[in-house]
């Protein structure tokens, strides 16, 4: 298995307002499969995102990506495994608002070896003509493909898309799943998205549900749709 | 109903605790030392002033040959004046100095005791307070003085030796080489096989009604006509002409402007420090600003509230400011003058003016700029708060970089252009600093050099000053004339003094022009002159008006000075055609009697200013330093706090991204780096031009003349301090950037 996800147990405050996030989560992901964190808000999913992601700790329990437990790692080397592995879509886009839209996806090309070309990553994403715009001249769907032009031009194993669909409407937002989609069949990258839109969990190849900490559903979807054909 | 935000106004200075500490004991200090300074200033003036009652300072004194008998005395007195005898000697001292002794004062000049008590016994002796300063003496330390041992009873000050010039003709005086003293009777006739000088203190029995004045001046010569006849007279010095009684108090109170533009400068500074600061503020919180104003509170309310915290901040650093002005650093100001001047005791004495200064006048500054500020600043519609577009004009595009360039370069050029308020003013902060650290720098050398070209340009290593026209054998000695008249300029009036030299002179190097003078290279660089230009001089009391025509500039770059021909200076004067008052000789004049003597000019005279300016002047230049610094930390600290403050959201976003902390502190912190070395270096043709008008400025109001050379080890001095603060500073901006959590970038903000 490519990433080995076993019994994530997080809590966050102490004595009267201590909450137990995180349950002891456990399942696991094939390489460039595409998963989606399904739930309501406050049952975990952001949280076990987070620690995926490296930017938070479990309290107990551990996570395996291509056979490097990140419980293992110093912050240096946590640091060094998002920068070689990940890519980030957040909701809110968190695009570097001083810079352009070109330099915002050569950001994320800084810091690969091997990062595709970001003109190519540009047009790809209908962001040419506007790489020498500020971000805040941008509709909010422009400014979520810069974030996913970001993130992807460095080519990562894994992309973690935060409610990336959250802050946007109806079209937008298929066509930023479709770009995610695209992203995860073209380059081959594993995809796993935290959202509480139960709508959109078909476009996925395995769907997670968390509600209160727990795992409630972990299955296979066998009637994936494309993210054109969603409805919600 | 109170203003419920009133609340918030401690919790935003506990939030912002770190900025609000720096600034606060910054102001605690400024206004703290400028206070100081002005009590001290204000007190000892007072003191002064008071002295002239209060120890019953005579009118002038005179000096006679030998003992007078009372027939003398009582032939003086019939001028409507009363003589008080103040016979002194000066003895040396086994370190090399000299102290003049006194009898114990009891009418005239009487004694300021200021600890222990006057000797009692023919061994004890009360010596002046700043020459034991000088020569790390205290009480019941023993002396010798001409092979005698004197153990020190008393500290004091007499009220005629507030400078402690040893002759009223020297040019300055050094505390360390002469010092005053009392002793008793017994102790006055136990030393000194020497020679004893018959002074006499006298007082007018209708006195002028200003001791300084004109009519002063007039009652003085008409005294010294009056006595011409009566009885012979070595020395005569009317109050108004005696340095050791005047200079003091015409000092106190001269670095009052200096003081209060560097106060408000710094104000300046801290009240755009508070605006940018506050400013970035706004920022954060423009969404709940735009809610409360969209809920009905206005605009004015608004900038009450965001004002309240700076003025807070400065009216408390003001009153602690001014209790530590009126304890501590009162007594580390007046020491500052205690450095220089022997002044009686003094009381503290309130001053409103400094109130004004120190505290209305720098929270107008405040307001002024934070008003402007603020105004502008929440001037606009709540909606635009509530969408945080707080831009005026909202840029289409982004400022156009080569894309050649790399793109950590290319960040960092946005960083500096999104932060181009903060590092304007971090620039000015820098000017600023570096004009006060380079001035702090700029003393010493320029005193050394000033001793340097003081040696260098002596017409001979002995000018001997005479009190009468005598006579010498030494076939090294030449004849010159010398006087002194006034140059006025407005309200301030300087001494220059005048040569009349041999036509044939071994000692000075031009041919003066017949009927023209020559002016020191000092003379000509303070006023500007040159051949060609002519100069009116006055007479002390501006009766009478002297024009002469500058032949040339003679290079004597340490005092002022006007050469002419004695001819032409006899002529020019109305005296005789062989009148002279001295000799310059490179060997010293053995045959000339010393009570005609009235002073000689050697080298150890001449290095005298600077070894005494060092000293009086040493602990400002170190409150200069410790200020730049301070100013450099407040401003280069808390505005690159403001602009990590800002990218907070692009930091913790480049974290995640996996950007490593050197690489985040080598966009955010290496472009302030940038800003600040360029900053100091673009700074150096700033600093010197403002240096050299600051320091022409200020030389303007005081006699004499030292020119502004910054050397180049001033300069360095001056950066290597400011960037070695600056890299401490960093090291608290990588820490802050450290803390910035990645979760910061997870907030569904925007």
């Amino acid at each position: 298995m490519f990433i080995e996800i076993s019994d994530i147990k997080k809590s966050f405050g102490e004595g009267e307002s201590h909450v137990e996030v995180l349950k002891g989560i456990s399942f696991e992901l094939e390489k460039g499969e595409f998963c989606m964190l399904l739930g309501p808000s406050g049952s975990g999913k952001s949280t076990l995102l987070n620690i995926i992601g490296g930017i938070d700790r479990p309290d107990s329990g551990s996570i395996s990506i291509g056979g490097e437990r990140t419980a293992d790692m110093n912050e240096k080397a946590l640091t060094r495994y998002r920068r070689k592995h990940l890519g980030y879509i957040f909701q809110m886009y968190n695009l570097i608002p001083n810079l352009n839209i070109k330099e915002n996806v050569e950001v994320g090309a800084y810091l690969s070896d091997d990062p595709l070309d970001v003109d190519d990553i540009l047009k790809t994403l209908g962001l040419y003509e506007h790489r020498h715009k500020l971000p805040n001249q941008l509709s909010g769907g422009q400014q979520q493909r810069t974030a996913i032009g970001r993130a992807i031009v460095k080519n990562p194993d894994i992309l973690l898309c935060d409610e990336p669909t959250g802050a946007l409407d109806y079209n937008t937002s298929k066509e930023i799943l479709k770009l995610i989609e695209t992203v995860n069949q073209k380059y081959g990258s594993t995809v796993i998205m935290v959202t509480h839109n139960d709508a959109i969990k078909s476009m996925a190849d395995r769907v997670v549900k968390l509600r209160d900490g727990v795992i409630r559903k972990n299955e296979l979807n066998t009637a994936k749709v494309a993210a054109e054909d969603l409805e919600w | 109903m109170r203003d419920p935000l009133l609340k918030r106004i401690p919790r935003e200075i506990k939030s912002e605790a770190g900025k609000y500490t720096v600034i606060f004991l910054f102001m605690v200090a400024l206004i703290g030392v400028a206070s100081g300074y002005f009590i001290a200033d204000a007190s000892l003036k007072a003191a002064y002033d008071d002295s002239f009652v209060t120890y019953n300072i005579e009118d002038g004194f005179l000096e006679f040959p030998e003992k007078p008998d009372s027939s003398i005395i009582e032939a003086c007195e019939e001028e409507d004046i009363k003589l008080y005898d103040n016979t002194f000697k000066d003895e040396p001292c086994s370190d090399g100095s000299t102290v003049r002794l006194f009898r114990i004062r009891e009418e005239v000049n009487r004694v300021c005791l200021l600890d222990g008590s006057l000797p009692s016994a023919e061994n004890e002796i009360a010596l002046d307070r700043l020459y034991m300063k000088s020569n790390d003496l205290s009480q019941g330390d023993t002396i010798e003085l001409d092979g005698y041992d004197f153990k020190i009873t008393g500290i004091i000050a007499l009220p005629d030796y507030s400078a402690l010039y040893r002759n009223v003709t020297d040019f300055m005086f050094d505390t360390e080489k002469f010092g005053v003293s009392v002793v008793d009777k017994a102790g006055f006739d136990r030393v000194g096989d020497g020679y004893i000088h018959y002074s006499y203190s006298w007082k007018y029995d209708d006195p002028p009604e200003e001791i300084f004045g004109k009519e002063a001046k007039d009652r003085g010569d008409e005294l010294l006509k009056a006595l011409a006849g009566k009885a012979p007279l070595t020395n005569f010095v009317p109050t108004c002409r005696n340095s050791s009684i005047k200079f003091a108090g015409n000092d106190l109170g001269h670095d009052r402007i200096m003081m209060l533009v560097m106060l408000d400068m710094l104000i300046v500074i801290v009240a755009f420090v508070f605006a940018v600061t506050t400013s970035n503020t706004i920022t954060k919180e423009a969404n709940v600003i735009g809610t409360l104003r969209a809920s009905g509170y206005t605009k004015g309310e608004m900038v009450r509230h965001y004002l309240a915290a700076p003025v807070i901040v400065l009216l408390i650093a003001s009153v602690i400011g001014n209790i530590l002005g009126y304890t501590l650093l009162k007594k580390v100001m007046a020491d500052m003058y205690l450095g220089s001047y022997s002044i009686v005791s003094y009381k503290t004495l309130w001053n409103a003016d400094a109130f004004i200064d120190t505290t209305v006048i720098p929270l107008l500054i405040l307001l002024a700029i934070n008003i402007i500020m603020l105004t502008s600043k929440l001037s606009l519609s709540p909606l635009k708060f509530i969408r945080r577009d707080l831009k005026r004009r909202q840029r289409k595009k982004a400022f156009k970089l080569n894309t050649k360039i790399p793109i950590m370069t290319r960040y960092r050029l946005r960083v500096l252009f999104q932060n181009i308020p903060g590092y304007l003013t971090i620039f000015v902060g820098i000017f600023f600093a570096s004009v006060i650290m380079l001035f702090s720098q700029l003393f010493e050398p320029l005193l050394d050099k000033f001793s340097e070209d003081s040696i260098n340009s002596m017409i001979a290593q002995n000018t001997y000053i005479l009190k009468a026209p005598v006579p010498t054998e030494d076939e090294d000695a030449e004849k010159f004339a010398a006087g002194e008249l006034r140059i006025v300029r407005g309200d301030f009036s300087e001494s220059v003094s005048l040569y009349g030299i041999a036509s044939d002179s071994d000692y000075f190097h031009s041919d003066i022009k017949d009927d023209t003078v020559e002016v020191s290279s000092a003379y000509a660089d303070k006023y500007h002159l040159k051949a060609g230009d002519s100069i009116t001089l006055t007479d002390e009391y501006g009766s009478e008006d002297y024009t002469f025509e500058i032949s040339g500039v003679y290079d004597y770059p340490s005092t002022l000075v006007v050469f002419m021909d004695i001819d032409y200076f006899n002529r020019t004067f109305d005296l005789e055609d062989e009148y002279f008052s001295g000799y310059f000789s490179d060997r010293e004049l053995s045959d000339i009697d010393e009570k005609y003597i009235a002073s000689v000019v050697t080298e150890d005279e001449v290095t005298k200013t600077s070894r005494q300016l060092k000293r009086s002047m040493g602990n400002m230049m170190s409150i200069f330093v410790v200020l730049g610094i301070t100013v450099i930390v407040l401003v280069v600290y808390l505005l690159s706090k403001v602009m990590i403050e800002k990218n907070v959201q692009s930091i913790s976003v480049t974290k995640i991204l996996g950007y490593e902390p050197r690489e985040i502190s080598g966009i955010y912190i290496r472009t302030t780096t940038i800003v600040t070395i360029l900053s100091f270096l673009l700074c150096i043709p700033l600093e010197s031009a403002a240096l050299d008008a600051l320091w022409r400025g200020m030389m303007m109001q005081y006699p004499g003349w030292l020119a502004p050379d910054i050397p180049l080890s001033a300069y360095v001095k001056t950066i290597g301090m400011g960037v070695v603060t600056y890299l401490v500073t960093t090291l608290l901006l990588k820490r802050k950037i450290n803390k910035i959590p990645m979760d910061e970038a997870l907030k569904n903000t925007e």
